[in-house]
């Protein structure tokens, strides 16, 4: 578990009206299936759903899986980097 | 080569012994890789196969980067290394049969649930690696050609065999 709490800074507290996002990058070597299995592992997304994302992620080179404040975000990506994926936070648009 | 769910809920799948050879190789030199990597040195992370094991979670942000990385790496590399000598563990230490002697008998690969996790893991960052080494691009075809890379890139193929037939026989 990350220690958010030691690491409060002035950039949450201007940020904390405006969500964070988690997102995943389309990379050549992650396999469409397992990208799939990730997002329905993990998140728990349907079986259509993780087919959805994955195809986004495939077609348009990312996809937002999934949006909250940053500690979660932080997190989420985390875990993703656990499962080899590639995935980055920002703040989602205004 | 082929995953199949059992009715127990396992999957297994039976492997040359070639290849549980080769498995058991990469994966110890992807253990040693690991164990190399010194996450309070900053510079690690410019090498490109290093900085794909642990991206940049801010990539406009490289002090943001920086802090997530003190927080996350260590865990995120003990994992790796765990699910690494997890595949090394299920494989056995059966020493390669000598192929000129007579023909060797295919070896029963058998995983539970954490096992899987484990393998789906390991491939993915085996093959981050062995990409990274073969300068893949964004098309995913290897840019390097010398007769190395000509031989990693067959590793390479074979590993995503293995955790397609995974995935599809956990699906099952």
């Amino acid at each position: 578990m990350p220690k958010t709490d030691e690491r409060v800074d002035t950039r949450e507290a201007v940020f904390l009206d405006r969500p964070w996002v988690t997102v995943v990058w389309d990379d050549p070597v992650n396999l469409m299936s397992y990208v799939a299995y990730v997002f329905r592992s993990y998140f728990g997304v349907t079986p259509p759903e993780a087919e959805r994302l994955m195809l986004q992620v495939h077609n348009n080179g990312r996809a937002i899986v999934a949006t909250g404040d940053r500690e979660t975000m932080e997190r989420h990506v985390e875990a993703m980097h656990g499962y080899g994926l590639w995935a980055t936070l920002d703040k989602a648009a205004e | 080569m082929e995953f199949r769910r059992e009715k127990s809920g396992s999957v297994s799948a039976m492997f040359e012994p070639v290849e549980v050879d080769l498995l058991r190789q990469i994966a110890n030199q992807l253990v040693q890789l690991l164990h190399s990597i010194d996450t309070d040195d900053p510079m690690t992370f410019t090498l490109s196969n290093v900085s794909r094991l642990l991206p940049a979670a801010y990539p406009d942000d490289p002090e943001a980067t920086a802090e997530f990385r003190r927080f996350t790496a260590d865990g995120i590399l003990e994992g790796k290394i765990a699910n690494a000598n997890a595949v090394i563990a299920g494989l056995g230490d059966e020493p390669v049969p000598d192929v000129s002697t007579h023909d060797p008998l295919p070896v029963p690969i058998v995983l539970d649930d954490g096992q899987v996790q484990s393998w789906l893991r390991t491939l993915t960052d085996l093959r981050l690696v062995v990409a990274d080494r073969l300068d893949i691009d964004r098309h995913g075809v290897p840019q390097n050609h010398d007769e190395e890379s000509e031989m990693i890139s067959d590793v390479y193929d074979w590993l995503g065999m293995v955790q397609e037939s995974l995935v599809y026989a956990i699906d099952a």
